[in-house]
């Protein structure tokens, strides 16, 4: 067949020939780099302006910080990028805590079982969710909103509004304990990027994952097992958010039940800076692990700066409007035809 | 008609359907008691919208879950429901809508749902053999590498390309029944020639072809056996030789149609549309005058710039350079609300996606352009409302039980009329029509010809963008060509031909002088 010719105009842009032009283009177009600069920017304005920011015990706090924030995010993003959203999170993650602090304290469960019972009740939870999701198409907003509240109360419930005292010193020694100058939290942050970007970009399952999210039909007629990899973000973004509410009760050596709920937000705020698209199928863990970092940097910075703290959730928003701001007009002028 | 048991001499069975049927609610749309589909044939399916073509393929293929019968394909029976049951047994579809990932690259697309053949990871994905793989699938069906280069982003590449993407992919599951929907109705002709080549491959070895397909000729043309469906029943099956176009149109309304007489061009009318060397993206420079009255068609292959000039006039694209006017005066849109503002309504391409609300009523639909017109101080009252539609929709004969169903629930050619009475009740001075008769079955296309008659006779300008030639030579008074943007050629109706039609359209890109005729007063 000999039809290439014409099938040749109809093509676009030629690829630029210097290297570049092209690698600027490349940065360019991908909604990765701007976070990333956008983060060392940050870091390094700051550090000028409040010597305290770069000493070692502040990085430390930040790294637990994003343990927290980072490792929600890394969930929501999952569930993000197959087209969905999960607003349980936060109230999840607190719940989680909660549920590990009881089990240890009020049921004589040793700690590493009360967190293995834990984070089993979440995957349940996930399971019911991506099973509500896919087999009775119910909007996942709805869901899991579902569960946020539910989630609250029961925290509230559970603890009749006390926070749980004298928990097992094994969840303070996960969460307080360092390796080498290393709080261990950043690395549970750490390891979960790692793992996430690994599934997520050089495995099967993290392709198709990103298939259903970019076209569900054309997932499904191509044989991919669509609500199953659905349920299966649910069911990470929901053991994820335990693994948070375990780490947090650690860190402050005691299950506080008003802990968790609104955390969603800042981990949704931290997808979307780095570049996750909520129609889904768009978006990579870099620039997720990005987009919190530099939520991190900016909400200790105004500490640092010692910004009035009325203010600073001011300053939080209009950085996340800045940062879409940006993102739009990277896309209408650098990308071609990005949703 | 040959009977649907009389098995060819010699050829084996790829599909074996017995009883095989679908309702959607009270409506049996698929009831087939015996069909054989068998090997080495390019098996032609031809029928009105909503005859149960596309449930047919759809139980083949495992996208549709049929009610009951059984499938057998190549002797194995075909478990109902399962998209992966069917790919599994050889089974593999080219639908309308090519299903791709927009934002996943054209190798990860070629091969979604399955490993590279070549490589032995089963839980790491292998870009290499992943990009070796798409390439070979690509050059099997007659692409080059180049044109198609498998590290893109499908979303950024042109519909055509698109489609044959998709082929692509279906070719690579080496399937014995290929499935294709439509497969040309987004194609140019040149690629158009190529699909129709790869059926005819297929069939050489030994597969089978099941083809649907829109334009009659083409079916005919590859077609070793021609099937024809209406109402979700088989009415026809012939041969390619005993199935005219006449024949074929009778079996799928059900009775004769009649060729009505091409109306004659009105008399002196005043001008009014003018362009003068406009240009947009991808389009121009266009010269072009459309009179009160005048029917004008715009043809030109894929990507010619059909759709880009009708939204240049309406305002949907910006224009970059030259003048319009209408009606004597300059236009020149910030936007299509300026179009409608200055007397134009535009019935855009995609009914779904630019047109219609689908799972709202079909009052609220068709009011939308006119809820300023028939409000009080800002109040809209449900009893004009509904009185508006009602009168709307009677205006153009919307076949409905009440214009409080949701207008999805209306078959496409109703859909359309509705559409077409939401554009006449805002009084347009200008018609810009784009694929007006695209998804509507060949009944309904000769109601919505007329439509187009009568804004004409009431004196709207009408602008029809079509890639149906046949339709654009039926209902036009003159037929502007583009080619790569260019306007190259304006025929009037007496002159104009197919070939003519498309030797201007394929041509190298330069215009030829004695094809421009601009509407002197005939």
């Amino acid at each position: 067949m000999t039809a290439h010719s014409t099938l040749t105009p109809e093509l676009t842009t030629p690829p630029s020939r210097s290297t570049p032009a092209r690698l600027v283009r490349k940065l360019a177009e991908s909604p990765e780099a701007g976070v990333i600069i956008a983060c060392v920017l940050v870091f390094v304005t700051i550090a000028i302006n409040a010597p305290t920011y770069t000493s070692a015990g502040n990085l430390q706090v930040m790294g637990r910080d994003l343990a927290q924030v980072g490792i929600l995010a890394i969930g929501e993003s999952v569930v993000i990028l197959t087209g969905g959203i999960d607003l349980s999170v936060g109230a999840l993650a607190g719940l989680a805590g909660i549920l590990a602090a009881w089990f240890n304290v009020y049921q004589g469960m040793p700690a590493p079982l009360a967190i293995l019972v834990t984070l089993v009740i979440c995957a349940a939870v996930g399971v019911w969710h991506g099973t509500m999701v896919t087999r009775l198409a119910v909007p996942p907003f709805v869901i899991t909103l579902v569960t946020f509240t539910v989630a609250q109360g029961l925290a509230l419930s559970i603890t009749t509004g006390t926070p749980i005292n004298g928990i097992d010193p094994f969840f303070s020694n996960l969460s307080q304990f360092y390796l080498g100058e290393v709080p261990v939290p950043a690395l549970f942050f750490v390891g979960a990027a790692i793992i996430a970007w690994f599934v997520l970009e050089r495995t099967y399952v993290g392709r198709q994952i990103y298939a259903v999210g970019g076209n569900k039909e054309a997932a499904r007629l191509a044989g991919i097992p669509v609500a199953r990899r659905v349920t299966s973000a649910y069911v990470a973004s929901a053991v994820l958010a335990g693994v948070v509410g375990i780490l947090v009760i650690g860190r402050m050596n005691v299950a506080d039940p008003s802990v968790g709920p609104g955390w969603e937000l800042s981990a949704i705020a931290a997808a979307v800076v780095g570049g996750v698209s909520l129609f889904g199928g768009e978006g990579r863990i870099v620039g997720i692990a990005a987009g919190a970092i530099l939520l991190e940097f900016i909400a200790n910075g105004l500490l640092a700066l010692h910004v009035n703290t009325y203010y600073q959730t001011v300053v939080q928003g209009a950085v996340l409007g800045v940062a879409i701001l940006l993102d739009r007009l990277r896309a209408k002028y650098f990308g071609r035809a990005r949703k | 008609m040959a009977s649907v048991n009389d098995a060819p001499h010699g050829r084996a069975v790829t599909a074996r359907l017995r009883g095989v049927h679908k309702s959607y609610g009270p409506v049996r749309v698929l009831d087939l008691p015996a069909l054989d589909l068998y090997a080495g044939q390019v098996v032609g399916v031809v029928g009105e919208n909503g005859a149960g073509k596309s449930t047919l393929m759809g139980t083949l293929s495992g996208s549709v879950h049929r009610d009951g019968g059984e499938i057998e394909i190549r002797g194995t029976r075909l478990a109902p429901g399962s998209t992966m049951a069917a790919g599994a047994l050889g089974v593999a579809m080219v639908s309308q809508e090519f299903p791709l990932v927009g934002q996943l690259s054209v190798a990860e697309n070629l091969l979604l749902g399955r490993r590279p053949r070549q490589s032995r990871r089963r839980v790491l994905v292998d870009r290499a053999a992943q990009r070796a793989e798409a390439v070979a699938m690509l050059v099997e069906i007659g692409l080059s590498p180049e044109a198609v280069p498998v590290t893109r982003q499908v979303r950024t590449l042109p519909v055509p390309q698109r489609q044959m993407i998709e082929i692509a992919k279906a070719w690579g599951h080496e399937p014995s029944l290929l499935i294709l929907d439509e497969p040309t109705s987004s194609l140019g002709p040149v690629e158009a020639q190529m699909v129709l080549g790869l059926a005819r491959t297929l069939a050489e070895r030994g597969g089978t072809v099941l083809f649907i397909g829109h334009r009659l000729d083409e079916v005919r043309a590859v077609s070793d056996r021609i099937l024809v469906l209406r109402n979700g029943h088989l009415v026809a099956d012939l041969l390619p030789d005993e199935a005219d176009e006449e024949r074929l149109i009778r079996e799928m309304v059900g009775g004769e149609v009649a060729h009505g007489e091409p109306k004659a061009r009105p008399a002196a009318s005043p001008l009014l549309l003018e362009l003068r060397g406009l240009t947009a993206d991808r389009l121009g420079p266009v010269d072009l005058r459309v009179h009160a009255g005048e029917i004008v068609g715009v043809a030109g292959l894929m990507g010619a710039g059909r759709s880009r000039l009708i939204h240049t006039v309406a305002g949907a694209q910006p224009a970059t350079g030259g003048t319009m006017s209408l009606g004597g005066r300059p236009y020149s849109p910030r936007g299509p609300s300026d179009g409608v503002a200055a007397g134009i309504a535009m019935i855009p391409e995609d009914r779904k996606e630019q047109s219609l609300i689908t799972f709202a009523s079909i009052r609220a639909n068709v009011i939308v352009p006119i809820l300023r017109r028939i409000s009080t101080r800002g109040l809209l009252g449900p009893r004009r409302e509904r009185s508006e539609a009602q009168r709307i929709a009677a205006n153009v004969n919307v076949r409905m039980w009440s214009v409080d169903q949701p207008i999805g629930s209306l078959s496409g050619g109703n859909q359309q009329r509705a559409i077409f009475g939401r554009a006449f009740a805002t009084r347009p001075r200008l018609l810009l029509l784009d694929e007006p008769t695209r998804g509507v079955d060949v009944g309904a296309k000769a109601e919505i010809y007329e439509l187009i008659d009568r804004a004409a006779d009431q004196g709207m300008a009408v602008l029809v963008a079509s890639s149906e030639l046949e339709e654009l030579l039926w209902i036009c008074h003159r037929i502007a060509v583009l080619n790569h943007g260019r306007l190259v050629a304006v025929l009037d109706r007496a002159d104009a031909t197919k070939e003519r039609i498309m030797t201007a359209a394929a041509g190298t890109s330069h215009t030829a002088p004695d094809l421009l005729s601009n509407g002197a007063t005939p």
